[in-house]
């Protein structure tokens, strides 16, 4: 008895302290710096994609019209689905709308006024997708979700027109912003949503019997409207088209365990990379496929992000961050703790 | 300056208050329970239908309503919409939706891929005790709303005075079928019901 209060006490105190470190202690904003810019730039391209089609899909004679668009979200049961453009959609408020849209994509993504072009941005991407269910996929899904943690976090304190309008302003070299606890707290949310996306959807191909087969791949690649390069030479090689199915649905199940750990994560990762390009070139969701790579993007370390984006100069300004305190970083202690503060599966 | 005190590059990093720490603790676990309820809940899970009725309005409102199923069970057909539209004049407007010959780049053409998609997606309703063959299967409600408003929109484009709608189904072929020759676009991949006649006094 004595033993199992001692392990009850013992586990309450490291799952604790666990999810202490895991969701709140500071990081470098690097990381969300750098998943701002491309879900900016994301949603502001697929936004420019909405221009061409602006009034046949929001106007008043639009694809799917007010009425069913109802009955899609809800039925008689209403809806907690909002949007502004139920409640418009003449031409000119319609375009002064989406103008205004886009501005602020383009704000957020450049990083400035961010905390309030963040907010924004997620406002206008919420504001179509609601307007327009059936017209949408996995990348309208993504591009909302980061959108929604992008905004929670202090992400125009790295990489930003914010910080260097701020360093002219002070006359102040540029150097990295201190670390924050909002910027992990928006980065691990995005991190254990990606995880969740990756579970269910290995999950759910459990039930196919061609993903168990080792025949799904082909069934993408057969598929004519999916098809933007053609690898119907695959037809031959049917143990390499198990090995591609496979490996695609044990990798999306085990991506919300194997990624946490610092030495198997950059595997995992690298893996994501040929899954999502072949989805994106091969399959036609050029769109789809990167907005998954900008959610795997999270689990980026924010020192590699600022390797890889800031520029050296003479003066050496801005160069090189002083690394953060031992108990910001992610990985190590922190992804070994990272068990805990996963959704139960 | 061996003796002067040691200023960090960096302030001090701190963590927030344990009371704002509890707060927003429940409400990353709350967060996360809803996040799980749509692909908990597709297909119809007791828990997860439950769960999902309690978060419903959390989920709308932040559009967190995913089942994350993609290729999922299994890959399948795709769906195209084929159009007829009789003008005023008798002529007539042939076309279908998506086509990628018109309709770039390519995520404008997935747009309207989706819209085909969508009205293939419903599940039949089980009414009858004899099997329905997939000509035979009924529309659901959302499924001719949504026919209904692709018609409209169609003949306000065109001005038409009646539109006729026919869903095509673009099956898969097998690998030893595409080794020994078969095309994708092989006309016996595909099969076609029709969808409905509309007019403009059908809005």
């Amino acid at each position: 008895m004595t033993l199992l209060v001692a392990y009850l006490r013992e586990l309450q105190a490291a799952a604790r302290s666990g999810w202490t470190r895991f969701w709140f202690a500071p990081a470098d904003p690097a990381t969300l710096g750098l998943v701002r810019i491309c879900t900016g730039a994301m949603l502001l391209y697929t936004h420019l994609v909405w221009s061409l089609d602006l009034t046949a899909f929001f106007g008043p004679d639009s694809w799917i019209s007010a009425e069913a668009a109802r009955a899609a979200l809800g039925g008689e049961g209403g809806t907690w689905d909002w949007s502004p453009l139920w409640w418009f959609n003449s031409p000119l408020a319609l375009w002064t709308f989406h103008s205004a849209a886009l501005l602020i994509f383009l704000a957020f993504t450049l990083g400035l006024a961010s905390r309030l072009t963040s907010i924004l941005a997620w406002v206008f991407a919420i504001s179509y997708v609601q307007r327009v269910p059936g017209a949408l996929f996995g990348l309208d899904q993504i591009n909302v979700m980061l959108a929604m943690y992008v905004m929670l976090g202090n992400s125009g304190s790295a990489f930003s027109l914010d910080r260097w309008l701020a360093s002219r302003r002070h006359g102040a070299p540029r150097t990295p912003a201190p670390p924050s606890v909002s910027a992990n707290l928006a980065i691990r949310l995005i991190q254990v949503h990606m995880c969740v996306i990756y579970f269910f959807a290995g999950l759910s191909k459990l039930q196919g019997l061609t993903w168990w087969s080792g025949e799904a791949i082909w069934g993408a690649v057969a598929n004519l409207e999916y098809q933007s390069l053609d690898m119907t030479w695959l037809a031959g090689y049917p143990l390499l088209v198990a090995v591609l199915t496979q490996v695609t649905v044990y990798w999306e199940l085990t991506f919300c365990v194997l990624v946490w750990p610092r030495l198997i994560r950059p595997i995992v990762l690298a893996l994501a990379i040929p899954l999502h390009l072949g989805i994106a070139f091969g399959l036609g969701m050029i769109t789809f496929g990167l907005v998954m790579l900008i959610g795997c993007a999270a689990f980026l370390e924010p020192e590699l992000v600022r390797a890889l984006l800031t520029r050296p100069t003479a003066q050496g300004r801005g160069v090189e961050p002083p690394p953060p305190p031992k108990h910001a970083r992610r990985g190590g202690s922190n992804s070994a703790t990272a068990g805990s503060a996963r959704p139960r599966t | 300056m061996a003796n002067s005190p040691i200023t960090p590059a960096i302030p001090t990093p701190h963590t927030w208050p344990l009371r704002w720490r509890r707060l927003v603790s429940v409400a990353i676990g709350l967060h996360l329970l809803a996040v799980v309820c749509g692909p908990l809940s597709l297909p119809p899970s007791l828990l997860g239908l439950a769960l999902r009725d309690v978060f419903r309005p959390y989920l709308e409102a932040a559009w967190l309503d995913h089942a994350y199923k993609f290729f999922a069970p299994d890959p399948g057909p795709s769906h195209l919409v084929r159009y007829d539209v009789e003008l005023a004049d008798g002529n007539h407007v042939l076309g279908q939706f998506p086509d990628r010959t018109t309709q770039q780049p390519r995520l404008r053409y997935h747009r309207h891929f989706m819209l085909s998609e969508w009205i293939a997606a419903f599940p039949p309703s089980p009414d009858d005790e004899r099997p329905l063959t997939w000509e035979e299967l009924p529309l659901s409600p959302q499924q001719s709303a949504y026919v209904r408003s692709y018609a409209l929109h169609l003949l306000a484009l065109h001005s038409g005075r009646k539109v006729t709608l026919y869903l095509v189904e673009h099956d898969l072929p097998a690998p030893q079928a595409v080794e020994q020759g078969l095309r994708l676009d092989d006309p016996s991949l595909y099969r076609e019901r029709k969808l409905g006649e509309f007019t403009p006094e059908d809005a």
